[in-house]
Parts: C-alpha cells; sequence; structure tokens
C-alpha cells in the first residue's frame, strides 16, 4: 500500500495532536507493551502502537476512521505499563475528539460514539443522567430496539429501572458550560 | 471534619443498593456526610472520550460547591466518578489556562485545594480499619470474598495515588477484617468493558466473562466491588455470559459496603442485597450458620 502524505499537513496534524495531549509523539519507541496489555486488542483494526505510529507519520485519515479509536475503554493499562511514560489512552480521547469536531461520520463502530453523544445530550437536558431517557434515546437512534431488552423486567422488579429521573435546579449554569465547552 | 458526599446518578439508580447500604454503615459507625447540594453529572466517561475540556468543567462545578460550602473532602463512593472528580482536579492544580476559563463559566471561585477520596480510601484512610474491626458483631468466618478493583479505582496511578496499580490489596485489607478470607486471583485490575456496555456488548460479556469465570475458578463464595459499572456488568450480565460460555457461575456480587454491613449485623434487607441480579441467598444462608 503506497501513502503519500504532505509534509506539512502531517505537522500540521502531528502539532495538533501534540498540543491537545500535552506530550510528544516521538517518545514511543514501539515497544508494543500498551498493545499487549489492551483488553480489546482482539477487536481492534490497529494496535495502539501502530496508531501512535501512523499519527507520528501523519496518515490523520486512517487513524480518525479507525475503529481502535472507538474501540478503547479508556482502561488506561497501556498508560499506565508504558515504559517511557507516554499517554497512550489519551491519544485515543484526543483523536476522538478531533474526529468529533471535524465532524468525521465514520461507519465503523458508529454506536459507541452515538452513545457518547446521547450521554451527554442527557446531562446537558437534566443535569443528572436519567438512564431509562437515555437506554431509550440510544435504543431509538440506533434502532436497537430489542438489544438488552430482556434484562428489563427483571432490573425494573428489582429497583433498579426508576420510571422518573432528577433535573437539577440550576440547569442555566449546566448550559453555559456546555455553551462554552462544546 | 466536613464530609461531603458526591453520589453520582449510578447510586440513584442502578446500583441503589450501594447508597442505601452505605447510609445504613454510615449510620452504624456514627459518621456524617452531606450530599453536595444541586450536584450534576460528572460527565463520566462520555465527556472525556470526546471533549477534554467539558470533561473538566462538568466535575468542576461539584467541587467548586463543595469547596465554597467549606467542605475539606469529598466522598465520592463510585469508582468512575471518584476518578473524573479526581481528574478534573489534577487537571485544575497543572492547567491555569484552562483553570481560568473554567472558573469563569462556572461563576463562581474554587482554589483546587478539596480532596477526593473514594469508597476504599474513604473505608481504610478516614473511618479507619480501628474502627471498623471494632464494629464486627458477626465475623465472617471462613467465606471466600474476592475483591475485584477493576479500571477506574487505580489507574492512571499519576492521578489516583492508590495502593499498587498491577496488585492493589486496600479492599482485601478490608475483606480480611470482616473475619473473611480474600481470594487471591489473577483479574484483580482487569477491564470489565464498563464503558461500552451499552454500546459494544458481545466485547463486554467476553472480558466480563473472563474475570468471572477466574474467580470461580480460585473457590471464591462471592465478589465484592466499589464501581458501580463493575457491578452492573458482573451482576446484571452474569446470566447472559452463563448463557454464551454454557457454564454456570452463580457468584452473588455485593458492594463492599454491603460485606462490611453484614460483619456488622445488620439485616441484609437493609443493606438492599436483594436488590441485586444474581441472588445472595446461598451466600447469606452461610453466613447465617457461621
Amino acid at each position: 500500500m503506497k501513502i503519500v502524505i504532505n509534509e506539512q499537513n502531517r505537522r500540521n496534524f502531528v502539532s495538533q495532536v501534540e498540543s491537545m495531549l500535552h506530550d510528544k509523539l516521538s517518545k514511543c519507541y514501539q515497544c508494543g507493551k500498551c498493545s499487549a496489555g489492551c483488553p480489546v486488542n482482539f477487536e481492534m483494526d490497529y494496535t495502539p502502537n501502530q496508531i501512535i505510529k501512523m499519527t507520528e507519520l501523519g496518515m490523520e485519515h486512517t487513524v480518525l476512521n479507525s475503529k481502535t479509536i472507538w474501540l478503547c475503554v479508556s482502561c488506561n493499562t497501556c498508560s499506565t505499563r508504558c515504559p517511557k511514560g507516554f499517554e497512550v489512552a489519551e491519544i485515543m480521547d484526543v483523536l476522538r475528539e478531533i474526529a468529533e469536531k471535524r465532524g468525521i461520520n465514520s461507519k465503523v463502530e458508529k454506536e459507541i460514539r452515538m452513545f457518547h453523544e446521547v450521554f451527554l445530550n442527557n446531562v446537558k437536558s437534566n443535569g443528572r443522567i436519567f438512564e431509562l431517557e437515555l437506554v431509550g434515546k440510544y435504543k431509538l437512534k440506533t434502532r436497537h430496539l430489542f438489544r438488552d431488552v430482556f434484562l428489563a423486567p427483571k432490573m425494573i422488579e428489582k429497583g433498579k429501572l426508576k420510571m422518573h429521573g432528577e433535573k437539577i435546579s440550576d440547569l442555566n449554569r449546566i448550559a453555559k458550560i456546555f455553551k462554552d465547552f462544546e | 471534619m466536613k464530609l461531603a458526599y458526591y453520589p453520582g446518578c449510578s447510586l440513584k439508580g442502578t446500583s441503589f443498593e450501594y447508597e442505601v447500604s452505605l447510609l445504613k454503615i454510615l449510620e452504624v459507625l456514627n459518621i456524617e456526610i452531606k450530599e453536595i447540594p444541586d450536584w450534576n453529572c460528572c460527565g463520566a466517561s462520555a465527556a472525556h472520550s470526546i471533549n477534554h475540556n467539558l470533561s473538566v468543567a462538568l466535575p468542576a462545578r461539584n467541587l467548586a460547591i463543595a469547596e465554597n460550602g467549606g467542605y475539606e473532602s469529598i466522598l465520592a463512593p463510585c469508582a468512575a466518578c471518584s476518578n473524573r472528580l479526581k481528574t478534573a482536579s489534577y487537571e485544575l492544580k497543572t492547567d491555569d489556562i484552562l483553570k481560568d476559563k473554567v472558573v469563569n463559566s462556572l461563576g463562581m471561585p474554587y482554589a483546587a485545594g478539596i480532596d477526593i477520596n473514594n469508597m476504599l480510601e474513604f473505608l481504610s484512610g478516614v473511618v479507619g480499619e480501628d474502627k471498623i474491626k471494632s464494629m464486627v458483631k458477626k465475623p465472617l468466618n471462613g467465606l471466600k470474598v474476592a475483591s475485584y478493583y477493576g479500571c477506574l479505582l487505580v489507574r492512571p496511578p499519576k492521578i489516583m495515588q492508590f495502593d499498587d496499580p498491577e496488585n492493589p490489596v486496600l479492599m482485601d485489607d478490608l475483606v480480611a477484617l470482616t473475619g473473611a478470607d480474600p481470594v487471591d486471583y489473577s483479574y484483580k485490575t482487569e477491564c470489565c468493558g464498563a464503558i461500552n456496555s451499552l454500546s459494544n456488548p458481545d466485547v463486554v460479556t467476553t472480558l466480563t466473562g473472563n474475570i468471572l469465570y477466574d474467580i470461580k475458578k480460585h473457590g471464591a463464595d462471592l465478589i465484592v466491588v466499589a464501581c458501580p459499572l463493575c457491578h452492573s456488568n458482573l451482576d446484571v450480565r452474569q446470566r447472559e455470559i452463563e448463557r454464551k460460555y454454557g457454564e454456570k457461575i452463580g457468584l452473588p456480587i455485593l458492594f463492599v459496603t454491603e460485606l462490611l454491613g453484614l460483619s456488622f449485623g445488620i439485616d441484609p434487607k437493609d443493606l438492599a442485597i436483594d436488590g441485586h441480579m444474581v441472588a445472595a441467598d446461598k451466600v447469606l444462608k452461610k453466613i447465617k450458620e457461621l
């Protein structure tokens, strides 16, 4: 596979990632320890160390459209074990955030992305999570209407699924926080 | 010491058993905590996954309300909430530019001085082992208990500053105080897949299955946790995992507060142990016969 990368674009992408990450990509010497300990490596299209290298090489289209950035569960095992103290888990946060801000509507793992979006919308409208509403809206959006539904009757019986959510009083402040940082 | 309490959304919903049992044992221990007024969601995994600054600003509002209310320390029993509050506190201490923006957005001062405790730090540090030991009325001698820590209590160690990140023992020590035997096993800090429980359930049942079968193999009677998300995956999805692998597990998952409560001689109903999906009847019977 031949990929042609414009050096100026590469530098721009690397500097955007590094400034958000507060860390240097060149720290990584590709030992692969992050990928060896990653609990979700078996599902990923690129291992975490490959993502770091591809980011450094400026392969932005590939990393921003990868399954890996969405499959990462932020367990932080990689960063904890990195012999160079590189922020491996955080680079996934940074790449997700760039993908989200650029409006990259990748088909891969889009349900994971949608879940984060529906979750934050729920925080925006209530100040807190109303679980039943969160699950309902997520299901409507992904059309997975029946997945996990078998769990509902017993959860309701046990009192785990509340029928009413709580709203905080100072929702204006929450709206301001979202406005300032979204 | 004035203690603020940050329950978080899970303790008011799917993990209500955690709050019920916590409040009950604190009543017995005679320790007073005050819920942070008008607290908001910490943003959980969703915020840091797609918006770093928001993931600092949302918890910061709770930190600022508690600090301005004159509290010195916050108890955040949910591992995810405590992780997000500690991370926000760390970011606000180390990034002055972001701190100015956040304080401005919150419309109230914040000195970044308030201390945050997760459940285990609170129990062993604030309450203290001696006090807990003195309350044990019903020693759980011979009960085999596996402590599952998961990710968010221990990692990243730079910010969490909690025990050994690869082999933590703080919860095992608390288990030992009740008279029960801590079970040693390999998956103490492996991830259950929490964040993607709804959006990627197949991966979550694989990860959680690894943990449950390893604990089963080591002969535990039950598992204790200090995280609502871990609890949800281990408890709520246990039947599904049994069906996936065709092998019975049948391990009740208790919050650490429930196990302490049982050793204090508190009625299981008052600890909401009947609120779990996997029934703890066999274990409760075993305890009764001790």
